[in-house]
């Protein structure tokens, strides 16, 4: 991520991960998750804030998932149940069950599909928030398989061109495993910067940086300036010269696979309406695993041993700086902003929880 | 395509798709190819041409192709197999087949797949350049499955940060079918441009738009200027600030799919012309009810072109939209190419004592 969404340092407060993870998976059992989807469902969410994906963690979300189920759109007990199969494919109904939790259970027989056939594939439709899809996609590395997820829903992006927001910034994310090099991981919103990131901006006081950003007529604002009201982001490369069809094109094709394929879901999310998609290809299948592996570290290393460009010190590849940020974080403590663990407090307190320890 | 990078009206020879069909598939066979190859080939490139993709048609690619033929770096008779199979996947070691060839009859193994198990997926090494990836992918359609190619490559483009080119301009393509509305098919490079456009602006005498190219130390070119000499692409969202990383990263993974699964080639493994490629196909029918799916893709379709365009634009577009528009009016019009590349069909086939190819 970038500095420039980073907490500042006089903001942080600095919490462990077991603590959070106590913290936040009572907060689950309370609003009425089973014992098992509370731990999958707090397992997603400090997994991003431990990789350092802050637009993904407790600080955005555990407040969103809370009042979700308080005003019934989330299902905090889902049913969630398959409606067609064949030996590599599965839909499923989420019974509006919180992606975090339903998700990964989805994943699983994703990959129970792959080790049977090569490839597991799963389309999901009526679910709600995904979480950091890079969650889902990981779950095949031990499996010694390439993970993928996508989820779909809203409108908050304009198609290029456009000059009102049809699509979101819906992400892919795919996870592949090397030998000794950490996991190359991808998780990429199809628009310039996730809609959560301008929310991070927003709490900071920042401006907006050039190309992220679209006016309330669709028009992609270049320069820096205030945040206007409506979050409008651009797709990725900001303008057609630059390549923003790309990211429209991408939000396209993680809305056909999760939301089309699964139950023609698009447009409008009524009640936090979510679609995903996941899918498991086994290494395997396709070639020999430690062959695969070891070609993997020497992609990585020949990446990252890149010279690098004036003005950087090093060339990184996607999942690298987050296996790093998640070393830091396991020894120094997640950096939550201070109004965040206000907000912990406050809700632990009417839940009667023991409150966040420092 | 941008208006930018077309044709410049004075240079333009009108050209029916059948006579380029014709005279392509000729030199297919002059280098070797059987018949049914040649003609395999020629479709990929003139389809190319007639969706207005010139970058991958015959403009920049047929003399590379022959050139390859003649110094033996593509096989024009190979005897390609799979390595690896499981129901859902194969591995495919090409002989050093045509890409155009070899990318199709891949297809057509994992159409085959999916009709059995739901998907089917091959990942393809030791071939060559591959045309169009949106061509590969789009053999799904007629199939009511969605179809996806990829195609891995050499070192062109710089990572985020990085000073010299380590990975491919690497693109992946899908293709959707509908009902009513022309299908949605998107083939996006992972850098801002494809390097083929670069060569186009060369020879169209264009400048270098900001954020396409990177100077020789890395540094993102941000300023309109000459092309420079080398071409050293930027990933797609050029900066790390406008998500040069997105770029970076697919480029990445589409290496992965093609080069790494099949054979483990990347960036310096990877000798230039030395192809990898990533098939799939996806059965409509494993996931939901097809019918249901092409009107649901028919609304979602619709509802993208119905967006009310941006101040100084007319239409909002679907990829595939405009590229399906481009055919219909080049079947009726023909394709517009650069004359130059037509005096080059003619020493071509002079040379190989072939009749020359049909103007209209």
């Amino acid at each position: 991520m970038l500095e420039h969404f980073h907490v500042a340092e006089e903001d942080e407060v600095r919490i462990m991960p077991d603590a959070l993870r106590k913290t936040v998976n009572e907060l689950f059992l309370k609003i009425g998750f089973s014992k098992q989807d509370a731990w999958q469902a707090t397992d997603v969410l400090l997994l991003s804030d431990t990789r350092g994906v802050d637009t993904h963690g407790v600080s955005n979300m555990m407040r969103r998932y809370i009042s979700g189920v308080a005003e019934g759109f989330i299902n905090p007990t889902p049913n969630w149940t398959i409606t067609r199969e064949t030996p590599t494919t599965a839909n499923v109904d989420c019974d509006r069950g919180l992606g975090i939790a339903v998700i990964p259970q989805v994943m699983k027989l994703a990959i129970e599909k792959a080790r049977d056939t090569g490839i597991g594939a799963i389309t999901m439709g009526n679910g709600r928030h995904a979480g950091m899809i890079a969650y889902h996609a990981m779950m095949a590395l031990p499996h010694d398989m390439i993970g993928y997820a996508i989820t779909a829903g809203g409108q908050s992006m304009p198609p290029t061109f456009g000059g009102e927001p049809r699509l979101a910034p819906n992400p892919h994310a795919w996870a592949v495993p090397g030998d000794k090099e950490p996991p190359f991981v991808l998780d990429i919103s199809s628009s310039s910067v996730a809609a959560n990131k301008i929310e991070l901006l927003r709490r900071m006081n920042s401006m907006t940086i050039p190309g992220i950003m679209a006016m309330p007529d669709g028009t992609p604002i270049m320069d820096e300036r205030e945040i206007p009201p409506d979050n409008i982001v651009l797709p990725n490369g900001a303008t057609r010269e630059l390549g923003s069809h790309k990211g429209y094109g991408l939000s396209a094709v993680a809305q056909i696979f999760a939301g089309i394929l699964s139950d023609g879901a698009f447009g409008a999310y009524d009640g936090g309406h979510m679609s995903h998609f996941v899918a498991a290809y086994s290494i395997e299948a396709f070639t020999d695993v430690q062959r695969f592996k070891d070609s993997m570290d020497d992609f990585m290393k020949y990446l990252r041993e890149t010279p690098s460009a004036p003005g950087h010190d090093r060339v990184y590849y996607a999942g690298l700086p987050e296996h790093e940020e998640s070393i830091d974080r396991h020894k120094r403590g997640i950096p939550l902003h201070h109004e965040v663990v206000d907000w912990f407090d406050q809700a632990t307190a009417e839940f009667n929880l023991a409150p966040l320890e420092r | 395509m941008l208006e930018h990078f077309h044709v410049p009206e004075e240079d333009k020879v009108m050209i029916r798709r059948e006579d380029i069909f014709k005279t392509t598939t000729d030199i297919f066979e002059a280098m070797g190819m059987p018949h049914d190859d040649a003609e395999l080939a020629a479709d990929g490139l003139v389809t190319a041409d007639i969706r207005g993709c010139e970058t991958h048609g015959v403009s920049n690619m047929l003399r590379a192709y022959v050139q390859a033929f003649e110094e033996k770096r593509i096989n024009p008779t190979p005897n390609w197999k799979i390595t690896h199979e499981t129901k859902a996947v194969a591995t495919i070691e090409a002989d050093k087949a045509h890409g155009l060839v070899i990318c199709p009859r891949a297809m057509d193994i994992a159409i085959e797949k999916a009709k059995n198990v739901g998907i089917g997926a091959v990942t393809i090494h030791n071939s060559t350049h591959a045309g169009m990836m949106a061509y590969h992918a789009m053999r799904a359609m007629p199939h009511d499955m969605i179809g996806y190619a990829i195609t891995g490559g050499g070192a062109v483009m710089v990572p985020t940060y990085g000073a010299e080119p380590r990975v491919g301009a690497v693109p992946h393509a899908w293709a959707v079918p509908a009902n009513k509305m022309p299908p949605f098919v998107l083939d996006i490079s992972s850098s801002s441009v494809a390097a083929n456009k670069i060569n186009l602006l060369r020879r169209t005498g264009a400048p270098l738009l900001p954020g396409l190219l990177a100077g020789e130390d890395g540094t993102p070119l941000m300023e309109e200027q000459e092309v420079p000499d080398t071409t050293r692409l930027l990933p797609w969202g050029s900066t790390r600030e406008l998500g040069s990383h997105k770029g970076y990263g697919m480029a990445v993974i589409g290496q992965v799919f093609s080069g790494i699964l099949s054979a483990g080639l990347f960036g310096i493994s990877n000798p230039p012309g030395n192809g990898a490629q990533f098939v799939a196909a996806f059965s409509i029918d494993a996931f939901r009810d097809i019918a249901e799916f092409k009107d649901s893709m028919d609304d979602f379709l619709t509802y993208l072109v119905d967006t009310p365009p941006a101040p100084g634009h007319d239409r909002v577009y679907y990829a595939g939209l405009p590229e399906h528009e481009e055919t219909e009016i080049r079947e009726k019009d023909g394709i517009p190419l650069h004359r130059e590349v037509v005096e080059w069909f003619d020493s071509a086939t002079d040379d190989m004592k072939l009749d020359r190819m049909g103007r209209i």
